[in-house]
């Protein structure tokens, strides 16, 4: 009987020791541009998870510089760290540092957008954020009876992450009711550009009911806007996109706001994904070339589901667990080849 | 009266009142009061801010700092009312710090007689720095005060609070600089530094008080954009200071000093935001509203250049 269990007790050891696998000691990311709330949550995502994997992790902000990019990829590989997570500068600009991670025999993952030679990626899919979006909108827009939603999009027309996201929302809106973009207006993603360009649009046409911006600067300079021309905002539905910081949950929890729908995208669950992926990667697992985020229309009666928000303190904390329950596709219905 | 119509001042007017008029046939919403009082509320800060840097480019100065300046202002008024509850409290924050950073400006222009485009260059590149120290996130209005809002968004009498704000402050500008020995002042600084020095003027100590007032000014002018916001953010205000520079040399003011009116900075920018209004009303790309000014902005030292030559 002794002998059984010592057998029983040497197998399972040894089965655990061959399937379990080692976590990475020391992973580096470089983020394009620290200092915006997106990425300070995509950090805090990345440091949680590590936190909990007693994995080391350091983070470098490459403040929109590929040549910094690039000087401190090579920091992080003379620093021999076991796994290289970036968010590109440029796609362009990341592919000699893909070639020599490579070369080096460094894994790499990257964040947000694709580059050539690259492994694998974690991020959200813009066109299917912007249409759970639009969905939730013209759901709202049938309930109160309208017919059509006259849209003012708060876009960056520049990118093509951007230009998806009001594509999708466009899409799902004309699924509910006729969909009429009367302005397309560039905000460069800032909430003071933003105000500017909606103040100048809403005084040519302010025959809308719907305001669509890109990220959460682009919503509420919309918003901004509408109310400094003192349009009523009775029937007024507002769509930001990103949950980026605060600023959604602030303006969505207030009595009586047109603010009603958030595109949210999790940045922090995009953080925690991202170093799950990088440890597959690191241990050798089948990794996706593109590890979908989940992203999902918050609204007012189910954001608590995933954040519980502090108004009086101003802090979020977010709910890891019910955002990785939240149903995501394996790949994206539209990319930027598809534009 | 010919010398009249060739004045600066009436060109610009007459360029403005054809391009108001082209953008009325185009498209008639221009000229309802929602698009003026649109066009007149961005005009305002800019206008705020240019009063100041009228003062400076006069005397010979320039303030690339401004813009940084007024995104930290959005930051800390926020920040201070959320914390205390008081639009007292926090506009004096505001006009400490806005005081400090114009006199520290100054003193490194005369003091350490580094060149102010430099100078402010640095500074710009300092307060773009320490506002993300100060708070890595937008400081969103928690402190929820009616006046706040009212600042930036209220109207009196339909005309746009920001635009009473400009007009309030309008009538110092003009009467400082056109009728006191101080307006003067600036105006010889920065015309003969030399020759101002030997009759009694004290150089620095005017340029001190045009970094001063400028950097006041902006506290007020990012007081106003916190409010139209309701969000102290860092990063706004991005490029306001070569919108605010290209708009006073367009107005006539001298790239090398010596010269200015308040009344040119008025229709510099009164005409580069009616450019821009156009651009969205036309629906051209808005990536013309930041190629505008950067033409304009070498037209305007161009012809600059050629009128002081003619002069001499």
């Amino acid at each position: 009987m002794k002998i059984f269990s010592w057998l029983m007790t040497v197998i399972v050891a040894s089965t655990l020791s061959f399937s379990s696998f080692a976590n990475p000691k020391k992973i580096g990311y470089i983020v394009n541009y620290g200092t915006h709330e997106w990425y300070q949550n995509v950090i805090f995502g990345l440091q949680s998870r590590a936190d909990e994997l007693g994995i080391d992790f350091e983070v470098m902000d490459a403040n929109l510089d590929i040549n910094k990019q690039t000087a401190m990829a090579e920091d992080f590989m003379t620093k021999a760290v076991d796994v290289l997570i970036m968010t590109p500068v440029n796609e362009e600009g990341v592919v000699p540092i893909l070639r020599k991670a490579k070369a080096d025999g460094t894994p790499v993952v990257l964040e947000g957008n694709p580059a050539k030679g690259m492994t694998t990626l974690f991020a959200i899919c813009d066109y299917d954020a912007g249409y759970k979006a639009g969905d939730a909108v013209g759901r709202i827009l049938v309930s109160r009876g309208e017919t059509e939603a006259r849209v003012m999009d708060v876009g960056l027309p520049l990118l093509s992450a951007t230009v998806l996201r009001s594509l999708g929302f466009m899409e799902a809106i004309a699924k509910h009711v006729d969909a009429v973009k009367v302005h397309e207006l560039d905000g460069s993603g800032m909430i003071d550009s933003s105000v500017e360009v909606a103040s100048a649009a809403l005084a040519a046409d302010s025959n809308i009911n719907v305001i669509y911006g890109i990220n959460d600067g682009s919503a509420l300079g919309g918003l901004q806007a509408w109310r400094a021309a003192g349009l009523p905002e009775n029937d007024l539905i507002v769509a930001g996109t990103g949950a980026e910081g605060l600023a959604f949950l602030n303006e969505m929890t207030k009595e009586n706001t047109p603010y009603l729908v958030e595109a949210a995208m999790f940045p922090e669950g995009v953080g925690y994904t991202g170093m799950n992926l990088a440890v597959d990667l690191f241990n050798g697992v089948d990794v996706p070339e593109h590890k979908v985020t989940p992203t999902l229309a918050l609204t007012v009666h189910n954001y608590a589901n995933y954040y519980s928000f502090d108004k009086a303190g101003q802090t979020r904390q977010i709910n890891f667990e019910n955002v990785a329950n939240i149903p995501t596709e394996t790949k994206c219905t539209k990319y930027a080849s598809d534009l | 009266m010919l010398k009249y119509f060739k004045s600066n001042e009436s060109i610009l007017f007459f360029l403005l009142i054809i391009l108001c008029i082209f953008l009325s046939f185009y498209n008639p919403q221009f000229y309802s009061i929602q698009n003026i009082n649109s066009i007149l509320r961005s005009s305002s800060t800019v206008m705020i801010v240019a009063f100041g840097m009228t003062i400076l480019l006069t005397s010979g100065e320039v303030d690339l700092s401004v813009g940084a300046l007024m995104s930290f202002v959005t930051v800390i008024v926020m920040d201070v009312i959320n914390i205390s509850g008081s639009l007292f409290l926090g506009f004096l924050a505001v006009f400490i710090f806005c005081l400090m950073i114009g006199l520290i400006n100054g003193l490194v222009r005369t003091m350490l007689n580094v060149n102010s485009l430099i100078a402010t260059l640095a500074m710009m590149l300092i307060l773009q720095g320490s506002v993300y120290i100060y708070s890595m996130a937008a400081i969103y209005n928690t402190h929820l005060l009616p006046f706040f809002t009212f600042i930036g968004q209220g109207f009196v009498f339909k005309i746009p609070m920001p635009v009473i704000i400009m007009l309030f402050i309008l009538p110092f500008f003009i009467f400082l600089l056109n009728y006191t020995k101080y307006g003067r002042y600036f105006t010889a600084i920065g015309s003969n530094p030399s020759s101002s020095s030997l009759s009694g003027i004290n150089n620095n100590k005017f340029k001190i008080l045009g970094f001063v007032i400028t950097s006041l000014l902006v506290g007020v002018a990012g007081i106003i954009l916190a409010s139209l916001m309701d969000t102290g953010q860092q990063g706004s205000a991005k490029g306001f200071e070569l919108i605010v520079i290209a708009a006073v040399l367009l107005g006539g003011t001298s790239f090398k000093g010596g010269s200015g009116t308040v009344i040119g900075t008025i229709l510099g920018i009164l005409i580069l935001k009616v450019i821009d209004n156009g651009i969205i009303l036309m629906r051209i790309p808005q990536e013309f509203q930041l190629v505008v000014p950067g033409v304009i902005l070498i037209l305007a030292v161009y012809f600059d250049t050629l009128r002081k030559e003619k002069n001499v």
